[in-house]
């Protein structure tokens, strides 16, 4: 198999999954296609030496590194490194009180313009787990490995970006419910 | 680094209960977790709360789709590759080879001549000034060649790419149509012995050349952008992020510096 096919096997068929993991660390289309681009450059030039089972969940490493490099350049503020982990280790891991409020908020039902602004906001470390996990659906084993962390770490970050995720929406919750 | 003795058993049993949701654990591991939340409310109701971010997740967030566009320029990745990333392996391919080791001796040779003609004034302590003239001495190649430029496009996701295939770098690349300097191609150049890019810009009938030198190291820090002009061309060069621009054309010194400034602007690349 020559390394057209391959690049036509292994890359072309998850081009929009790719699209949309870049779409949510770099927060556009544009940004988002550009940085696709690129990492199937890199992909292509890296194809002859893929030994990965899950080709899918190689080109997706490929394009969080890219998005990780783009970002490191185009916005320094928003990068955010393990150094931080400790930083946001203090955003609480705690349950809400199931008493708190009688009129339990759905977050089922949660407004979806809110649901997208509560996951940009999330820290780029948390967001990309949650991504990876929840729209890529790639199991924590396979995150751990195209992030290169432990998988103690993916369990962690996915257990605060969803809590985080879920105070905000309650918290977008009530606010609307005191009007209503 | 959150050390998991730190954990409190609440946090513990988050880290499970997550875990168990997204179908992580082994069965004997599961059927704790199912055990606990018959008997503890308050994990109970942040198993539901998850469940129900799970159902909102999926209901709202739709994949991306990829634009026939993008579609086409991905696929075309692994045509115009196979001669631009792996130069030595078609006989058209060796062809260009030579060709670039002809160029190299053209560029020299002109930039000797121009080095040479202009030796009493432009003797500075200044290290980029060599520099300098090989660029005004490359621009004026490229005036004399059939085209200013190796790869012809006004599109930015043409251009950007090529230079990544060919270089493995590549500096910005901006379009500044509306502010009336259409990008008209790049190329490649070889100055101080590397190949860097070299992006090519129309303003009516007059090309400006940008050329971007790849920074090594800190160095010291340039005036934020200096002007001259040399053999009848203007010359503006500033300090990007992660490469020193050169603009060198025979347009007007303030157009010049208007392009510039329009430039930097839409790079974001102060």
């Amino acid at each position: 198999m020559d390394d057209k096919q391959r690049f036509a096997e292994v890359v072309l068929p998850h081009v929009d999954d790719a699209l949309a993991l870049a779409r949510w660390l770099t927060g556009n289309r544009t940004d988002a296609e550009d940085v696709v681009q690129e990492a199937c450059i890199r992909a292509f030039r890296a194809i002859s030496s893929i030994r990965d089972a899950n080709p899918r969940a190689w080109l997706l490493a490929i394009v969080r590194n890219t998005a990780f490099t783009w970002i490191a350049k185009n916005r320094p503020k928003v990068m955010v490194t393990t150094d931080d982990e400790e930083t946001f280790g203090r955003v609480g891991l705690e349950m809400v009180e199931p008493q708190a409020s009688p009129e339990t908020v759905l977050i089922e039902k949660a407004d979806s313009e809110h649901l997208h602004n509560a996951i940009a906001a999330l820290p780029i470390a948390y967001r990309e787990v949650l991504v990876l996990r929840e729209i890529e659906e790639l199991s924590y084993q396979e995150i751990a490995k195209a992030l290169s962390i432990p998988i103690g770490t993916v369990m962690s970050r996915l257990a605060r970006a969803r809590n985080l995720l879920i105070q905000r929406i309650e918290l977008a919750g009530t606010g609307k419910a005191g009007v209503a | 680094m959150i050390k998991p003795t730190s954990w409190s058993s609440r946090e513990e049993s988050l880290l499970l209960l997550n875990a168990y949701i997204d179908d992580e654990l082994d069965a004997a591991s599961a059927l704790d977790v199912e055990r606990r939340l018959e008997s503890d409310a308050a994990l109970k109701a942040e198993h539901d709360r998850l469940r129900q971010l799970r159902g909102a997740l999926a209901s709202t967030l739709a994949g991306e789709r990829a634009s026939d566009d993008l579609k086409r320029r991905i696929a075309q990745i692994s045509e115009s590759s196979e001669t631009v990333v792996v130069p030595l392996r078609s006989s058209r391919s060796s062809f260009k080879t030579r060709d670039d080791w002809r160029r190299l001796a053209v560029a020299a040779a002109l930039a000797a001549f121009v080095a040479g003609a202009g030796t009493y004034g432009i003797l500075r302590p200044d290290p980029a000034s060599n520099d300098v003239a090989a660029i005004v001495a490359d621009h004026r190649r490229a005036l004399l060649a059939a085209t200013p430029y190796d790869v012809a496009s006004s599109d930015r996701h043409t251009v950007k790419p090529w230079f990544d295939s060919k270089l493995a770098l590549s500096p910005q690349v901006v379009d500044l149509a509306a502010s009336g300097f259409p990008l008209a191609g790049g190329r490649v150049e070889i100055l101080d012995g590397k190949a860097v890019p070299v992006l090519v810009y129309r303003r009516r009938a007059h090309v400006i050349s940008v050329v971007a030198v790849p920074r090594v190291g800190t160095g010291v820090t340039a005036p934020p952008s200096l002007a001259e002009a040399r053999d009848g061309y203007f010359m503006i060069r500033w300090r990007g992020r992660d490469f020193d621009y050169f603009a060198v054309s025979d347009i007007a010194e303030g157009e010049l510096g208007e392009f510039v400034a329009r430039w930097r602007d839409a790079a974001a690349d102060h």
